[in-house]
């Protein structure tokens, strides 16, 4: 049962707009993860991992041994990267919508 | 024009959650509660009573005696029990009535609801579930290695009462990049968001505005990096590194807060600053105590929107906002049976706000105001700004709320 309740229908509607809209899968061009991606601008990046991706990423175990590293992981190189080789190929589209 | 383009949009206020995030939540420091006498603490739309035994053990129960609903906080600590100012019933800390100086034998069903609690960076945390899950201590914040030594300055702590919002406002600002600079007057120069877990993390560089300095605000002379992250549904780690006219500071705050109803919650907040080299004790303390007091402005300035703002459960968003949705989906899984508790809830979800367009913007408005303002004063109508700043802490630094 949903906690916040909205009261429109609309509402959710919203919700699926930017939280699920204009999604790309891209693969990590080293591990072959599969995450979701959207990108507003050049600058902005979306992007919704899974469990499974998350497991594969050898990438975020590594820093999570490695000694005096932050408890949280900002994001991983790798992908980082394959993300912008992806959207340089013109395989993730640039832009926003109305906002979303 | 179409009908999106020219329909009107309504706010959605939707309704209140009917219970209270499970969880960790912190009451405030250990100190607070381990001189021997009952202490009162509002949450979860009640009350509770926390006192320490003879084992310096910090027990906490529901505050009303569940023989005639006495009120335990006005009680007396005797032995490891809490008695009752009515009947002297004696509750000890696993919720068990321990003995009633008047009676035969207690009866087997005294007892009451107790929340587990532990010691958490010199914090007291108590385990909050409806349903009544065992305390996952997995989940509890990480400990801050160095905190509670000689390595860094007391905890300060401080109280704001938020009478009248729902404590789902002050998780949105995890990811308001753009409030940063009207409410706290900073340029958010990096923003992003991590969610993954029960964690959600901001991280963020910022610099003072140099238009707000005249009124203790906004410091060009300030740069700061910030990581926050929610460890669960009310207690943030905010790791600040300032650089203030190139004195660099570290300082941990914790924000965090207990819901005291459906509409309203108390918020705390406690710093600690590393103490810097070659720094005598009392200087360090005072700037832990000058860190302490300015984040004060920001929270109250934060307040202020809080008291005065709608709920909203639709918020419409431009392409310079961070992810309100997707944090909201991460909160919701602390307000829904565990059972019900869904990947999209807890899957990492990572969000970088493009801050170069807002920042263009807020440079030439920042420069038209110091333009408005030699102007004014040019003119004679402009007054002497008063010399606050010391160079050990900036009279105003943002945080990460």
């Amino acid at each position: 049962m949903a906690s916040f309740v909205p009261t429109s229908e609309e509402t959710l509607e919203d919700q699926r707009l930017y939280t699920q809209a204009r999604l790309t899968e891209v693969a990590c061009l080293d591990c072959l993860a599969k995450v979701s991606v959207k990108k507003n601008s050049e600058h902005h990046t979306s992007i919704q991992w899974n469990d499974e991706a998350l497991r594969q990423c050898p990438e975020f175990s590594r820093m999570d041994r490695s000694p005096g590293g932050r408890p949280v992981h900002a994001a991983c190189p790798r992908l980082v990267a394959s993300i912008e080789a992806a959207a340089r190929e013109g395989l993730v589209p640039i832009g926003a919508e109305d906002g979303w | 024009m179409s009908d999106t383009a020219t329909k009107t949009r309504a706010l959605d206020h939707g309704a209140p959650p009917e219970r209270f995030a499970r969880g960790w939540h912190c009451l405030g420091l250990e100190s607070m509660f381990n001189d021997g006498k009952p202490h009162a603490v509002e949450a979860f739309g009640g009350k509770l009573v926390v006192w320490s035994d003879t084992q310096g053990n910090i027990n906490v129960l529901d505050g009303y005696c569940r023989h005639m609903g006495g009120d335990l906080t006005q009680g007396t600590v005797k032995g490891d029990e809490i008695a009752c100012p009515f009947h002297d019933w004696r509750w000890g800390g696993d919720g068990k009535c321990k003995s009633i100086p008047y009676a035969r034998r207690v009866p087997l069903r005294a007892r009451t609801q107790k929340y587990p609690a532990v010691i958490r960076n010199g914090h007291l945390m108590i385990w909050h579930d409806v349903e009544g899950s065992e305390a996952d201590l997995d989940i509890l914040p990480p400990e801050l290695p160095g905190v509670g030594t000689d390595e860094y300055t007391d905890w300060t702590w401080e109280v704001l009462d938020v009478p009248t919002a729902h404590c789902r406002e002050i998780i949105d600002n995890v990811v308001d990049m753009a409030h940063f600079f009207y409410i706290h007057f900073a340029f958010p120069t990096s923003f992003r968001n991590v969610f993954e877990g029960h964690v959600a993390t901001q991280f963020m560089e910022s610099k003072g505005r140099p238009d707000m300095g005249g009124s203790g605000y906004g410091d060009a002379d300030l740069v700061l990096k910030s990581e926050a992250s929610y460890y669960g549904p009310s207690y943030m780690i905010n790791w600040l590194w300032v650089d203030y006219k190139g004195f660099e500071t570290e300082v941990i705050l914790i924000n965090c807060h207990v819901p005291t109803s459906d509409n309203s919650f108390k918020l705390q907040y406690g710093v600690c600053v590393k103490k810097p080299e070659g720094v005598d004790e009392e200087t360090a303390q005072y700037i832990g105590k000058r860190y302490s007091d300015t984040f004060k402005e920001g929270f109250e300035q934060d307040v202020h929107i809080w008291l005065n703002k709608a709920p909203v459960q639709n918020p419409l968003l431009c392409e310079e906002d961070g992810p309100v949705y997707q944090l909201r989906r991460w909160y919701e899984q602390f307000y829904v049976d565990k059972a019900d508790v869904v990947p999209e809830m807890t899957d990492r979800f990572e969000f970088e706000v493009d801050t170069t367009k807002a920042n263009e913007y807020w440079q030439e408005e920042v420069a038209e105001n110091l333009r408005r303002k030699a102007e004014q004063e040019g003119a004679g109508h402009g007054h002497a700004e008063a010399e606050r700043s010391d160079d050990v802490a900036p009279d105003s630094a943002m945080t990460g709320t």
